[in-house]
């Protein structure tokens, strides 16, 4: 049996008497070269990733395919005039959804994804950013989709990329005094305890703990 | 009694409150009226306004007019607001986090809580996400009951909304009558999924029972019963002159608006842009079905009413049609391969292969290809649902982002509510139909 062969342990488990092997999957099988049962139209436009191409140059710096939809990746300095030539030249003018991606360990960690919506052709476009975490720093894109707005707060909120030109960046689902940006995946599904202190029980009190210490039985000392 | 009698320990006066030596008769109880009105709604002045008619007015989050725990924050000036802010995350459970951990079934019930208005829709708009990024596709018969669910899903939440959308305007009524709509609703759920409100009777690759006949008696009744309803609340409504008048001409958005400001669903639509998922990307069998998609071009309050109304009448004609299709469409309502679903309850009890299946299904379920990336959308009640979904080849999603439609509603609200008058403020927030467990994911 070849070294490539053995099957993958998992890490944290070597020293475990009871070993638990896992194969990632790469594909399942035969599936990659049949069409997608829920592959739309509506997402699959070869024309217009060749037209950006044209237009762009080296700025793009990717185009994938996965179930028919389209994604074109962007350099990170580009998004701003790539948005504004797709909206005001090409009828892309809806912002219909943006996201981020934690592609933890890997280089180049964040991606910001927009995906935008052309209501004359009826197609959507998904074009992808990708963000060193050493300066997790975007273009802001309000300028040029106002519904973006909300959206990079949230992506500030959950995974910590900041949006430069952006407004009003404030957080989006936690208040201001939480550190952490809970989207990460080095941030614990748990919670960290003593991150969100709550209001004082009484009007001139001090601030209760969080439930955590509270639920091992340290109490605040009013 | 003279104010000199008032002990030492009476509650000192807020400065900004008139001190109780103000009053000459009955000081301490004006003064106590006069505290209580200034911390009701807590407001701070501006400097430079003489006529101290600009004011900081807090809404919510525990408001019984803002749909849940939506917090906005407005500045008047007289009645007028002159700008609002809103505060959203009061609900805020992280359900994006808690997916990361869970296989792509063990989600589901996380779903029903989402947009808790119309579990049934979440369920499928989850299902069809997974389905797209695992390449399954669910039998015939699956795919016309969770189209005939989802559209009674729809009619659910726009039940909810128009009760509470009437009520915010003044009218009790409604509420009480919609609410006897809804009740039979969860009867039909009851008899369906075998739970009342979150169903989680969706399957990945399917559903978990089929569709008894008592229950396709149920949903009969209903649509037979509700279609004669709608119609009188149609006639008490539509030309109902303080209805009318509480909504006409209020709130207006133009189609331009609407596209800039990322709105979705009904509140698009209201305004003369015609977008619709079931159109758009038409998913499930919807391309089978006669319906038509309700707009109009009018863009004020008045319009998305008109629109959520005439969309009820729609969900009732295509549940009408899948009522008289779905005895035609035999088969099995899940893929018959144990690698992608649930084996069936028989294969699991009387076969080893079935338990072996029964318990991979449960322990890891369906792992797609490490590196898919795919995003589906379903037209919810709301607009437009959708997961974008990557796996990394296991069981459980790498990351799962949704695309809530009251999130980007309400973003718009904070524009659309400016200008507006103060009184208006429910009735505008009650027009463009937020959920906050959707918003707050």
């Amino acid at each position: 049996m070849s070294q490539e062969a053995q099957p993958m342990t998992d890490p944290g488990q070597e020293k475990q008497t009871l070993k638990f092997y896992f194969t990632p999957r790469q594909a399942l099988a035969g599936e990659l070269d049949q069409k997608n049962p829920h592959a739309k139209d509506s997402t699959f436009q070869p024309e217009v990733v060749e037209a950006l191409g044209e237009r762009f140059g080296d700025t793009i710096t990717g185009v994938t395919e996965y179930a028919s939809e389209h994604t074109v990746f962007v350099e990170k300095s580009a998004i701003v005039d790539v948005c504004r030539h797709l909206k005001e030249e090409m009828g892309y003018t809806y912002l219909s959804e943006m996201g981020t991606i934690d592609r933890f360990t890997e280089e180049d960690r964040f991606e910001v994804y927009y995906s935008l919506v052309n209501m004359q052709t009826q197609k959507r476009l998904r074009i992808k950013v990708r963000v060193d975490e050493e300066d997790p720093v975007v273009p802001s894109v309000v300028g040029v989709f106002r519904s973006a707005n909300w959206h990079e707060r949230e992506a500030w909120d959950m995974m910590g990329i900041r949006f430069e030109g952006h407004p009003d960046l404030r957080r989006m689902f936690m208040p201001e005094d939480f550190e952490y940006h809970p989207a990460r995946k080095e941030f614990p599904t748990l919670g960290i305890p003593g991150s969100l202190p709550l209001p004082p029980l009484v009007s001139d009190g001090k601030l209760t703990l969080d439930p955590f210490p509270r639920a091992h039985g340290e109490l605040p000392e009013d | 009694m003279t104010v000199s009698t008032i002990p030492d320990t009476a509650p000192i006066a807020n400065t900004a409150t008139p001190d109780e030596s103000v009053f000459t008769f009955w000081p301490r109880h004006n003064a106590a009226i006069y505290k209580a009105l200034e911390d009701k709604h807590i407001h701070v002045e501006v400097d430079d306004d003489p006529l101290e008619s600009r004011m900081i007015l807090n809404l919510g989050p525990q408001h019984p007019a803002t749909h849940g725990v939506l917090r906005c924050v407005i500045r008047l000036d007289g009645e007028t607001i002159e700008s609002c802010l809103l505060d959203i995350g009061y609900l805020h459970r992280g359900v994006e986090k808690l997916a990361e951990v869970k296989t792509f079934q063990e989600f589901m019930p996380y779903t029903d809580r989402m947009d808790y208005l119309q579990p049934y829709a979440n369920n499928v708009a989850w299902c069809l996400a997974v389905e797209k990024l695992a390449g399954i596709e669910a039998p015939e018969r699956a795919q016309w009951i969770r189209m005939m669910l989802c559209e009674i899903a729809r009619i659910q939440a726009h039940l909810l909304w128009i009760g509470t959308m009437v009520m915010d305007a003044g009218a009790l009524s409604v509420f009480l009558w919609t609410f006897k709509y809804r009740e039979e609703i969860y009867n039909i759920m009851d008899e369906v999924a075998g739970a009342r409100f979150t169903v989680s009777h969706s399957r990945i690759g399917g559903l978990a029972t089929d569709i008894s006949d008592e229950g396709m008696a149920r949903i009969q009744a209903f649509v037979d019963e509700f279609e004669g309803q709608l119609e009188d609340w149609k006639k008490l409504l539509n030309r109902n002159r303080i209805w009318v008048d509480r909504n006409l001409g209020i709130g207006v958005l133009t189609a331009d608006d609407v596209i800039e400001l990322g709105f979705t669903g009904p509140n698009l639509r209201a305004s003369g842009v015609n977008h619709d998922i079931r159109n758009f990307e038409p998913y499930l069998v919807y391309d089978l079905v006669d319906f038509d998609i309700p707009m109009r071009t009018e863009g004020d309050s008045l319009a998305r009413y008109f629109v959520r109304v005439e969309e009820m009448v729609q969900s009732n004609r295509i549940i009408r049609q899948c009522l008289e299709h779905i005895p035609h469409v035999g088969g099995p309502i899940r893929v018959d391969d144990a690698k992608s679903t649930y084996a069936s309850k028989d294969e699991v009890y009387y076969s080893m292969e079935g338990m072996i299946h029964d318990f991979m299904m449960t322990d890891t379920g369906v792992a797609p290809p490490k590196g898919a990336e795919s995003y589906h959308a379903i037209e919810a009640a709301k607009g437009e649902l959708g997961f974008h979904l990557i796996s990394d080849g296991t069981g459980s999603p790498w990351r799962v982002k949704m695309n809530s439609p009251s999130f980007c509603n309400l973003q718009g609200l904070e524009y659309l509510i400016e200008g507006e008058m103060i009184a208006d403020t429910v009735v505008l927030i009650g027009s463009i139909d937020p959920v906050m467990g959707d918003a707050d994911k």
